[in-house]
């Protein structure tokens, strides 16, 4: 079976600074991978780089069969791959429901509507004629998060869900992560927090330094082995 | 009374500096260029309302939604063809390349259409007034007025209603994300162009019909859409329809105090709102 996306050999630059050093991935259709990783080891730049808001990239995206290293970023979402920026990214001059309207920009059909996305995040019906920047930091992601459904993609990207989020919130968001595979959407999240990707992923990925350090089911390894290659081999103790 | 009949009259004059200064806002809000060559597209929009008056023998106001249709397009195919070359982070190469136009089109236009000012021809409504509670107000002015204000509430009901208006101010907030929602943020910059340039169409197509127009009579123009989008709050409608008004008042009133003084009081009041006020009256709570 063909994976749902796949990168090889993958190296993204800022200028004359390389942030990716070849990095080689595969998700399934419908499966759930976590790429887990310290700050500025890459895997922002990662997720930019597959959903086409980085250019200066060198190797392989495929998506569906389909070449997609060169494809314009609109094309891309357009396509059914769909990014939950980090820092949630609202369109301050819409209010919430207009933001979640924007998701409808790619014209693609599916099982996500505005009403179902409602009924994913109850908490958005009373502020959704709110400016998006006047409510709280969890409803900003929700509203991140329901946008990028409303893309009805095939792959969303989730970079950073937790970021700011005090971890009541995070659980609630994480609930619905469920709801969201019973759809079919296969879903990558980027974390900083290995303990939390791991419960949430079928498979992992660790980045460091802009490569891959390990990668597996979080099974097979446990916490002690994933958070020694997070931080690079040495110390690692009490830090998990 | 007098004084009454005059500041009306500014408010009348000051809604086609508000429209002068609705373009520029639009073409800053969204794509965040400062388009220098603003004022002689105004003017070119007179001139081709000029030609057409001389070609389509309907009444000259009909013919205003025609010349919006024109330069419309001349926008769209501007910002697609152009100004999308130069778009990015920095402010500069924009503003280079919209000046070199403004020299290009001053000199194409004084080609063309020769230096001697000019007007669309009126008839008999030129100067024709009428009493209201006592003052008398040109015909003329009142229309372009109503015509101003209905653009304005038009170009409201647009961005806020329809799906193309959400994308354009989307694009307005973070150009480099509506892409993720299928938006090629380039042509949403050639759109917000082709509609602030059909703003300033309309608005040059009124300045002929009230005054004369020459070639270069788009500097001043600019000055003022400029000083309308900055009073307002840089990138705000309705800011700039208020900055429009104020400095129509302050233009007549200034004229009537000392009648060569030009330009002197509109910028008066300019420098002191943006002492007081340096965001503007749409920013001033920030």
């Amino acid at each position: 079976m063909t994976p749902l996306l796949e990168t090889s050999d993958l190296q993204t630059f800022y200028g004359d600074f390389q942030a990716l050093f070849g990095l080689d991935f595969s998700i399934a259709e419908g499966e759930t991978v976590a790429m887990i990783g310290a700050n500025g080891a890459g895997k922002s730049t990662f997720l930019r780089s597959i959903a086409g808001l980085n250019t200066q990239k060198k190797g392989t995206i495929r998506f569906a069969g389909e070449d997609i290293t060169r494809l314009r970023a609109d094309l891309i979402s357009r396509r059914g791959i769909a990014l939950v920026p980090e820092g949630r990214v609202m369109f301050p001059s819409l209010t919430v429901e207009e933001n979640l309207l924007m998701g409808l920009g790619t014209d693609r059909a599916g099982a996500w509507t505005l009403k179902k996305v409602y009924e994913l995040f109850p908490a958005l019906t009373s502020i959704r004629h709110s400016s998006s920047v006047r409510i709280s930091g969890g409803q900003q992601q929700m509203v991140a998060i329901g946008r990028a459904l409303l893309t009805n993609p095939r792959l969303l990207l989730c970079d950073e869900i937790s970021l700011g989020l005090a971890p009541k919130i995070t659980n609630d968001i994480y609930a619905c992560f469920s709801e969201i595979k019973a759809s079919g959407t296969a879903i990558m999240l980027v974390e900083q927090d290995i303990v939390r990707a791991c419960q949430a992923a079928d498979r992992f990925y660790c980045l460091l330094e802009g490569r891959i350090s390990l990668t597996g089911r979080p099974a097979d390894f446990g916490i002690e082995v994933i958070s020694r290659s997070y931080f690079g081999t040495g110390d690692h103790h009490g830090l998990a | 009374m007098a004084w009454l009949e005059t500041i009306v009259n500014g408010l009348l004059v000051g809604s086609l500096y508000a429209l002068f200064g609705l373009g520029a806002a639009l073409t800053f809000g969204v794509a965040k260029i400062v388009n220098v060559a603003h004022g002689e597209f105004i003017v070119l929009s007179g001139f081709i309302g000029i030609m057409l008056v001389g070609i389509i023998p309907i009444h000259p106001l009909l013919l205003v939604p025609l010349v919006i249709v024109i330069v419309f397009a001349i926008g769209f195919i501007l910002q697609m063809t152009l100004l999308n070359r130069v778009v990015g982070k920095d402010p500069i190469p924009p503003m280079l390349l919209t000046f070199g136009l403004s020299i290009v089109l001053k000199n194409a236009m004084v080609e063309v259409f020769g230096a001697t000012p000019r007007s669309i021809n009126m008839g008999g409504l030129r100067f024709k007034g009428m009493e209201v509670f006592g003052m008398t107000l040109g015909v003329l002015p009142v229309i372009i007025f109503v015509i101003s204000v209905s653009l304005f509430v038009a170009l409201h009901f647009f961005l806020k209603y329809t799906r193309v208006g959400r994308t354009l101010r989307a694009t307005g907030d973070e150009a480099q994300f509506v892409q993720l929602f299928g938006v090629n943020y380039r042509r949403a910059f050639g759109v917000a162009t082709a509609l602030a340039l059909s703003m300033s169409a309309a608005a040059g197509m009124m300045l002929a019909m009230r005054s004369t127009i020459t070639p270069f009579t788009g500097g001043d123009r600019l000055l003022i859409a400029f000083e309308v989008v900055i009073i307002g709050g840089l990138g705000s409608m309705w800011g700039a329809l208020i900055g429009g008004l104020i400095l129509g008042v302050t233009h007549l009133v200034g004229l009537r105090i000392d009648p060569n003084s030009g330009l002197l009081y509109p910028d008066i009041v300019f420098f002191i709102i943006l002492t007081i006020m340096p965001r503007g009256i749409s920013g001033w709570r920030q």
